[in-house]
């Protein structure tokens, strides 16, 4: 084998010599990585979004949340929904290992405000709500225990709800929810969305007045709870579970009446939501990349035919079929190279535009630089044997024309 | 008398065109010895270019009997025909083929790198054939910035790089003016002098008549004259 200096630069000058070939080359493989590095750090970014959301709830490690109904996780329950009352709270509010519960009823109701109206989610909380959640009051100030026992209209709202109306002077006006009328008294810090969710366009009422005035029902839609730091999770999850059960009287072969979700349930949930959307749109990538690859191929086939008697020339000098063949998967690896850096440094700048116009952050990391180049690297080499094969079996007797 | 440098015993190569099996050469005896030098004359499709395909180990023959310094070529691999024709031959072609991007000194080189490595006396070797056949000034020079005579004295000097055993032309003035055929021949002529078996093929009878011996091939097989 033959590699030095005169080799690498006789390879290069070969490329350079058809550069528009050299050009055709590097734009289709450029291409699919751009793609393919993209789709990678987006994913990657909307993942660890949703995992940086999730921390932000205080979904932490010390809490669950109940929800009226059973079934799966997300769908929707497969059971009666009115069996989780405010008796059942109390209850479990009552257990040494409970730190926190916060009850809501919620639900999607229309809302008018100066003229327009909108269906928003109205939730019906209590006021330890915002420290079950980690969540601050941005303006003004959350309700009282004293207003949830008078069953007041006072709403608080969610930031972008409030962002609609117009942030400046909405503090003490009034909004119609479900025909009545509701005193704004404060608005909520942004919390951002959860998967699609948006987390900022809802609103909260007292929880009382949204049972009696806004729904005319007993029942709950679910709770949060938070436990006692250093106590057993599994073991809380498990006695939650069986207190419920007993309270509502299930017998043994009936499903449970509710669901319990927790933070590991949620993160594993979403973050297998986003993997299966990355890995359909990486495997549109890779067939991109496949594409590229057989382009490549014809390039290089067209460039070895175009310069056989070149080839034919080193074969007569002594070069063997195995230089011939090194000689063109380097000029692949050097493709490869040029194609790689390129597809990433545009993959970066793709990245930056679409984090101006989406929620979704750029996430700067050296994956996508090995990405582009380990995928690169492979499509070029694979793709180039054929051609290689074929410039090694170029017959040098084509130099003498002269029959 | 020495053992032949070249020994060819009843060599037959045919080729198949559609339907149509032609045979090129029809049984080509030849002994070309050491300091010989030869020119092939003969009308076109006589088979002089696949007769110099076959003693260049470019190809091989159908049957027959080819020895290169009393060795079998037949039963050589592809490898060693490689470098066989690495280190023993020198090739020079009507139409010089020199690798168009790269320099008179790196074109020269060429059959270095593919015989190992570029060591500085094949550098120092380069610079001093390159003088020698009078391109002292043109050595950082393009093909396209050379003269035919110029291009085809860098292609002497490439054949010359690694020392070869034997020179192969083919019609080495075909594409050259007057003039610079006669530089050409006249280099081989001195070439000749040094030791260097040559053996070349051409239709010009004025250069043919420089080698010191001539053979007409007609039809695949030599004609005595």
């Amino acid at each position: 084998m033959v590699f030095n200096r005169f080799f690498v630069k006789e390879v290069l000058r070969e490329l350079l010599s058809n550069k528009v070939n050299l050009f055709f080359m590097v734009l289709a493989l450029t291409f699919s990585l751009t793609a393919l590095n993209t789709i990678y750090a987006l994913g990657k970014s909307a993942e660890k979004q949703i995992l940086d959301t999730l921390a932000n709830l205080n979904f932490g490690k010390d809490a669950a949340l109940v929800l009226a109904g059973g079934g799966r996780m997300m769908g929707l329950a497969t059971t009666r929904t009115d069996t989780l009352k405010m008796e059942d709270i109390k209850a479990i509010e009552r257990l040494n290992f409970v730190k926190i519960v916060s009850p809501f009823l919620g639900n999607v109701l229309e809302v008018n405000f100066s003229g327009k109206a909108e269906k928003l989610r109205v939730d019906g909380v209590l006021p330890n709500y915002l420290l079950a959640n980690n969540w601050r009051v941005f303006q003004g100030r959350f309700f009282t225990e004293r207003e949830v026992e008078n069953y007041a209209k006072v709403v608080v709202l969610g930031y972008e709800v409030a962002k609609k109306l117009g942030l400046k002077k909405i503090l003490g006006e009034k909004i119609k929810i479900g025909g009545e009328y509701f005193t704004i008294i404060g608005i909520l810090e942004k919390k951002g969305s959860l998967g699609h969710y948006p987390l900022d366009e809802r609103i909260f009422v007292p929880l009382t007045t949204a049972q009696k005035r806004l729904f005319n029902v007993d029942y709950l839609s679910g709770f949060k709870v938070v436990f006692q730091e250093g106590t057993d999770f599994k073991q809380n999850v498990n006695l939650i579970r069986e207190i419920l059960r007993s309270r509502h009287k299930l017998l043994e072969m009936e499903p449970d009446d509710f669901r319990i979700i927790t933070p590991d349930m949620a993160i594993e949930r979403f973050t297998k939501t986003s993997r299966t959307i990355s890995a359909f749109l990486l495997t549109i990538a890779l067939i991109s990349l496949v594409i590229s690859g057989v382009i490549i191929m014809n390039l290089m086939t067209a460039s070895v035919e175009e310069k056989a008697g070149i080839i034919a020339l080193r074969l007569a000098l002594g070069a063997n079929s195995h230089d011939i063949i090194y000689h063109y998967l380097f000029s692949a690896f050097l493709i490869s190279g040029i194609s790689g850096m390129v597809g990433w440094l545009i993959s970066l700048l793709l990245i930056k535009v679409i984090s101006l116009f989406t929620p979704l952050k750029p996430l700067f990391s050296w994956g996508t630089f090995l990405l582009s180049f380990g995928f690169s690297f492979i499509t070029c080499i694979i793709f180039s044997i054929f051609p290689a094969l074929k410039a090694s079996k170029i017959n040098p007797a084509i130099l003498l024309k002269s029959l | 008398m020495s053992k032949p440098l070249i020994q060819l015993i009843d060599i037959r190569k045919k080729f198949q065109s559609g339907k149509i099996t032609y045979e090129v050469l029809k049984g080509i005896n030849l002994e070309v010895y050491m300091g010989d030098f030869l020119a092939i004359m003969g009308p076109s499709g006589g088979g002089k270019s696949t007769l110099l395909n076959i003693l260049g180990l470019l190809d091989r023959p159908d049957s027959g009997l080819y020895l290169f310094e009393g060795r079998e070529v037949n039963t050589f691999s592809e490898k060693e025909l490689s470098r066989l024709r690495n280190q023993k031959i020198g090739f020079i072609f009507q139409a010089f083929h020199l690798i168009p991007w790269a320099t008179a000194l790196e074109n020269t080189l060429l059959p270095a790198l593919y015989g190992g490595e570029i060591t500085k006396e094949k550098i120092q070797r380069a610079h001093e054939l390159l003088e020698k056949l009078g391109l002292g000034d043109k050595k950082n020079h393009k093909p396209a910035e050379l003269s035919g005579g110029q291009q085809q004295r860098v292609a002497i000097a490439r054949a010359l790089i690694n020392n070869p055993t034997l020179l192969l032309a083919d019609e080495p003035t075909g594409n050259l003016d007057s003039q610079s055929s006669e530089e050409v021949i006249k280099i081989f002529e001195n070439l000749n002098k040094e030791g260097l078996t040559i053996i070349m093929v051409t239709h010009e009878r004025e250069i043919a008549q420089r080698a010191k011996k001539i053979k007409f091939l007609k039809d695949g097989k030599f004609i005595e004259d």
